[in-house]
């Protein structure tokens, strides 16, 4: 039997009258990657406070680690990393003296900061001041602060926003290092290729709502269209597109036929994305 | 509460504290502000207190006061010229000695001393010359004798000197400035950083941060406190007591500040609300200031009750009778302003 590492049970918060988090439910099982996809406003970092503790939730409860967050926070947040979506180190110290700090509030004795900086990419540069790096070292920073406890779960927020592609990279390969290790990651992405490239699972959270949460192929396979698509050398030289609906009676005649009548120039087959389903799903892009 | 955290974060505010603007400005400004008031004044490098003593028999006190390295004594040869010169300053106190002084000192009789004081002498001046008298009196007599003092102020009697009547507002803006500015600037820069936020996500509480700032606040405070008073010669002779009320006023300081830093959102409000709040803090001190005014309208500002007590200690030569009761009224507002600091640092929690 699989054990859950997190259960959110009908969570419900709202800020006055804008309700941020509408009675969602949902588990994560210890190693795996949720990852929670979602537009601006959908009400996924509100739910991250909630499950990290730092709001508590005006209805519902959180599970982690088998231990009611509400009555045990200090033993769950002991237990937890979080990389939060904003970049929030203390600037005028220098890496070194940020994951010291952050090690012992969390009562680590023996920590290596070395190693766990060169693993984020940031060797030679540990007693620099955080003020004088990149965004994309700073991120990587956050990221390595998060793990200075080796945390049995892990929130990421929006981890690789904004970044080069060599610090994306660096970062999803430390996330799949963790899984590895056995922590289990709830990422929060705008990313829908890295979402699809890291999650076991994805839930898509529109209006303080879960919309969606399967596997995703399992979604591509609910909520997509399979399909082939084909450009073909018209009469007068020109191409043309062509799409073949790959889940029809008719499919196997319709591609013979292409070949027959068309001259095909290139052809592929098409999945749909996760963009794709979401906009399906709510009828709006995740980037509105 | 777990100490061990407070004690990192505290090593965190003294290590990384000093490179925050605020801190070095909470230091700067007030020993600023005093050392140009005491050489304005004249006062950092004052003179040694002017005795001028009038000997009607032959008395060994008079050489006994001229060989005091501490204080510069004038004999003068009868009443009226002591009276004159205390009347026009050349001397801070007069003592008439009469006949026979030394022989009832020795047969242990209660001395009555005469004496005239110059109306703008200095506080310390006038603690100072009255306990070197009894010193001398008792060193004279080998024992210990009952001493009266009748004094006369001489001179503009309610002229208390501008070097005196700026050291409450000096105090109070080193203790206040420090202890309330430090913490709150702290904690917004923490908001604004949202640090705050990463830090309340480890195991650390939100009480814990709190404690932390607040006490790098309050030795903060104190130590200028400290300073300040000794700067200006004013920390009278119940050093330790003098110390005590800093302290406690230090607390009501760091209260406010942790009170602000936890409902103000931005430095630039903070200092808007200290421009414009500030006569609340300072009131009692404009008070002292200008002595025409009814002294009791300073009763009405909380920070008389962490001022006076200074006052009377170390201007006034006063004592723990002089300043209990509004040491226990000090005491009470520290205790309600930590109920206070409890909901605001709740309130930032909810908000952030």
């Amino acid at each position: 039997m699989t054990q859950d590492t997190i259960v959110a049970d009908k969570l419900t918060y709202h800020y006055n009258d804008l309700i941020a988090v509408d009675h969602i439910s949902f588990s994560v099982a210890k190693g795996e990657i949720l990852g929670f996809l979602g537009p601006n406003g959908a009400g996924k970092t509100t739910t991250i406070k909630i499950l990290t503790g730092q709001l508590k939730p005006k209805g519902g409860k959180v599970i982690l680690l088998g231990m009611d967050v509400a009555e045990n926070i200090e033993r769950v947040q002991s237990e937890i990393g979080v990389c939060f979506e904003d970049t929030n180190l203390y600037q005028r110290m220098s890496a070194l003296e940020n994951l010291d700090l952050f090690a012992r509030l969390f009562g680590i004795k023996s920590f290596d900061a070395y190693a766990l900086l060169k693993r984020v990419g940031l060797a030679g540069r540990e007693k620099d001041r955080v003020e004088h790096y990149s965004k994309g070292m700073k991120q990587r920073l956050m990221v390595a602060r998060s793990l200075v406890s080796q945390p049995q779960i892990l929130f990421l927020d929006e981890p690789t926003a904004g970044l080069d592609p060599i610090s994306s990279e660096a970062i999803r390969n430390i996330i799949l290092e963790e899984r590895k290790r056995g922590a289990t990651i709830f990422l929060t992405t705008h990313d829908m290729m890295e979402a699809d490239k890291l999650s076991d699972r994805v839930a898509f959270m529109n209006q303080g709502k879960i919309v969606a949460l399967d596997k995703p192929d399992k979604l591509k396979q609910k909520y997509g269209k399979r399909a082939l698509k084909a450009k073909v050398s018209g009469k007068n030289g020109a191409l043309e597109s062509l799409e073949i609906d790959l889940d029809t009676p008719q499919t196997p005649e319709d591609i013979h036929n292409l070949f027959k009548k068309e001259n095909v120039v290139t052809i592929h087959s098409e999945e749909a994305t996760l963009e794709d389903i979401f906009i399906k799903i709510t009828g709006r892009g995740l980037t509105e | 509460m777990n100490l061990k955290r407070i004690s990192i974060l505290l090593g965190k505010e003294f290590i990384h504290g000093p490179k925050n603007f605020m801190f070095i400005w909470a230091i700067v400004a007030p020993l600023a502000f005093t050392l140009v008031a005491t050489l304005a004044f004249g006062t950092l490098f004052s003179e040694k207190p002017n005795l001028g003593i009038v000997d009607e028999g032959n008395s060994q006190l008079v050489v006994m006061a001229q060989e005091l390295d501490s204080v510069t004594t004038r004999e003068y040869e009868d009443a009226s010229q002591l009276k004159q010169a205390t009347q026009s300053g050349a001397v801070d106190m007069g003592i008439l000695l009469p006949q026979n002084f030394d022989n009832a000192v020795s047969q242990g009789e209660t001395v009555v001393i005469e004496a005239y004081i110059w109306g703008e002498s200095l506080a310390k001046t006038r603690i100072i010359l009255p306990t070197t008298i009894a010193d001398l009196v008792r060193e004279l007599a080998g024992q210990e004798v009952p001493i009266e003092i009748e004094s006369v102020t001489l001179g503009d009697e309610v002229s208390t000197p501008w070097s005196e009547r700026l050291i409450p507002f000096l105090v109070l803006m080193g203790v206040f400035f420090g202890g309330l500015m430090l913490p709150s600037t702290s904690i917004i820069e923490e908001k604004q950083k949202k640090t705050l936020e990463a830090l309340v996500i480890t195991p650390t509480s939100i009480g814990e941060i709190f404690i932390a700032k607040g006490i790098m606040g309050v030795v903060l405070s104190v130590f200028m406190g400290v300073a300040i008073l000794l700067l200006n010669q004013a920390f009278g002779i119940n050093s330790l007591l003098l110390v005590g009320v800093l302290f406690l006023g230090a607390i009501m300081a760091v209260e406010l500040g942790l009170i602000f830093g936890a409902l103000i959102k931005d430095i630039t409000t903070l200092f808007t609300v200290w421009k414009s709040g500030g006569i609340l803090l300072f009131g009692p001190v404009f008070i002292y200031m200008f002595p025409q005014i009814p002294q009791w309208i300073g009763k009405l500002f909380p920070t008389y009750y962490a001022i006076q007590p200074v006052v009377e200690l170390g201007l006034r030569g006063g004592g723990w009778s002089d300043i209990a009761v509004n040491v226990f009224i000090l005491i009470g507002i520290d205790i309600l302003l930590v109920f206070v600091v409890a909901i605001a640092a709740r309130r930032l929690m909810r908000r952030s």
